[in-house]
């Protein structure tokens, strides 16, 4: 049951990091390597702010905004500069590496003894809970912080979509579709695209950020080298909601990557529990994450051949 | 309400792809005019809508629209005066965006946009009534993706939306050209309609000469960048379509006439 919860936390936090990656990959087909840079900073600003005594809601604030610049950057790189897209991530993201560690002073830092936003959860749950220190699930014990942080992530990701779903109603979060869309429409209607772009990359990369100061707080620690692989993990959860919920509206979509980065992380424990040796786990969701992008189209053309055969 | 003056456009220069596409542009348009534009391929017919609405900074010359120097604005923000509809059905609309969802983005053509809800429900009769006078039973369809519609009904709504708001000046770059017969005449109606009701200042690019003689107030022909001929008044409602070939015909004489001698010298003196 702990190890459940666990994972379906971690799931929700990553979510945050999926949704991210919806923004900047389904809605710019936008590779944005920034965001294996900007979970770490995320991580490495919030634990820093933390650890100098700053209420932990202001430091998790503060690592979205940083994330944000950080993608508003390389959206500048990118529109304003000429630079190929994903080699304006890629040094973006190693330019966050020595940030990030100046951020942090050394290359891992833990938390403890400080109070995070899990924290505060936890004794939200306390005084629900009347002091006890643990509940029975289906059968199972399931400790009261654990289930604290669970509920405290769930309120922060729904907020956070509801948000979303309701931004991409806007003018300006339709205008931001239709650049992905067809930027030449949208200058014949008045959208600066290059602004818009840079825009979307920053929002993006502020979700990222926010998922990493959540992630940090939730471990206990932020390392230098977490955001690693991160990418493909957001991506591996977006492509998996998407064959979920087989629809392409952009409210479907959203829950679509919350519910697949969810699921993602299940996955992972359960191979995890069977005996997969966590070295492997980054190959195993690249080749997973490859077979997903290219298995539809060739389905898709076997399907056509057959058809045309027969 | 369109002034160029002087317009030029030299692309790669000095490369040995250099192409001089407008070489000196001088054209006015008073408000209310309906001009009609025809040339050969590459005679520079798209790049002189191009520059107007902004795609590109031109080398030389000056561009005014209502009044306003917009010669160094970029694109964006020229939106604010210029309708457009393009060659490409596909260049005109948001494909995985709904049809209300693309109106309502050009229902705001210039303007900022905020975060107030896009498409509420206020605007819904509006966009009914504007998509059911376009006769092709897409008010139904409001909410449908324009991805799933066919040329002629993406590039009737694109001519909606460039006239959504009336804009001081409106491009149409050869927008019948991608269309069956049968759409080409149903979006020419339509363009017709729109333009005599909301007396819309318009450059039309066309490559067929019955639409050429049969819409318009006046009519340019374009030849190396340059405009050759210029019909206006009753002038332009006597052309046939014959007149038209026969000058196409001069002009290709003209060239040739040109290459033989340039190969005459080449031959003689290199
Ligand atoms: N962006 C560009 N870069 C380089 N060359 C260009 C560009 N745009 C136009 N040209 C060149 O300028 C010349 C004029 O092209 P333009 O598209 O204006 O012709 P057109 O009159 O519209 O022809 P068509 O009838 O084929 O549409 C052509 O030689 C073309 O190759
Ligand atoms: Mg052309």
């Amino acid at each position: 049951m702990t190890l459940l919860v666990a994972a379906l936390t971690i799931g929700l936090i990553l979510a945050l990091l999926a949704l991210g990656m919806l923004v900047s990959f389904r809605i710019f087909s936008f590779p944005d390597l920034t965001a294996e840079g900007s979970i770490t900073l995320g991580a490495a600003v919030a634990t820093i702010l933390i650890l100098h005594g700053q209420p932990p809601l202001v430091a998790t604030a503060a690592a979205c905004v940083a994330g944000s610049l950080a993608g508003m950057l390389t959206g500048l790189i990118h529109t304003r500069l000429k630079v190929n897209a994903l080699l304006a991530g890629i040094l973006m993201m190693t330019a966050l590496y020595s940030i990030n560690l100046h951020v942090m002073g050394r290359s891992n830092l833990p938390l403890t003894g400080h109070s995070t936003l899990i924290d505060h959860a936890a004794s939200i749950g306390q005084l629900i809970s009347g002091g006890a220190e643990s509940l029975q699930v289906l059968g199972r014990e399931l400790s009261w912080h654990d289930l604290s942080a669970f509920v405290m992530v769930l309120i922060a990701v729904a907020t956070v979509t509801a948000v979303l779903a309701w931004f991409f109603r806007t003018h300006l979060g339709t205008a931001m579709l239709a650049t992905g869309d067809n930027p030449q429409m949208v200058r014949a209607l008045g959208v600066d695209d290059r602004a818009m772009m840079t825009l979307g990359l920053a929002v993006s990369n502020g979700l990222v950020a926010l998922s990493g100061a959540l992630l940090a707080q939730y471990q206990g620690f932020v390392d230098a080298g977490m955001g690693i692989g991160m990418l493909v993990w957001g991506l591996a959860s977006v492509i998996i909601g998407e064959t979920l919920v087989g629809s392409r509206r952009l409210a479907h979509l959203l829950i679509a990557a919350v519910l697949g980065s969810l699921l993602f992380r299940l996955l992972v424990a359960i191979a995890l529990r069977w005996g997969l040796d966590p070295n492997d786990l980054k190959l195993v969701t690249a080749a997973f994450v490859l077979a997903a992008l290219v298995l539809p189209g060739a389905i898709g053309r076997l399907r056509m051949r057959q058809a045309g055969g027969t | 309400m369109l002034d160029i003056r002087g317009l030029r456009k030299t692309f790669n220069a000095g490369t040995p792809n250099e192409v001089r596409s407008l070489r000196g542009i001088d054209l006015s348009i008073p408000e209310g005019m309906f001009l009609v534009v025809i040339g050969s391929n590459g005679s520079g017919k798209s790049t002189l809508l191009n520059a107007v609405a902004g795609s590109f900074l031109p080398d030389e010359g000056s561009l005014h629209i209502a009044g306003q120097d917009v010669t160094r604005w970029p694109e964006h923000r020229r939106a604010r005066l210029v309708g457009r509809v393009f060659q490409n059905p596909f260049s005109g609309t948001a494909p995985t965006l709904s049809i209300a969802q693309n109106l309502s983005l050009a229902s705001r053509r210039g303007m900022r946009r905020g975060l107030g809800l896009a498409q509420g429900g206020e605007q819904r009769p509006d966009m009914l009534s504007r998509v059911r006078s376009l006769g092709m039973a897409l008010e139904e369809r409001l909410d449908n993706a324009i991805g799933s519609l066919s040329g002629g009904q993406r590039q009737a709504l694109t001519l909606l939306m460039a006239t959504w708001l009336k804009p001081s000046l409106l491009l149409l770059d050869e927008h019948t050209a991608a269309l069956d017969p049968r759409s080409a005449e149903q979006v020419m109606r339509i363009t017709q309609q729109v333009v005599s009701r909301d007396r819309l200042t318009t450059l039309m690019v066309t490559h067929s000469m019955q639409h050429a003689v049969t819409y318009g107030d006046r009519l340019v022909m374009m030849h190396r960048g340059q405009v050759i001929h210029d019909f206006e008044g009753a002038e332009k409602r006597r052309l046939r379509p014959a007149d038209l070939l026969a000058r196409f015909e001069e002009v290709r004489r003209a060239d040739l006439l040109e290459e033989t001698a340039a190969d005459l010298l080449r031959r003689r003196y290199v």
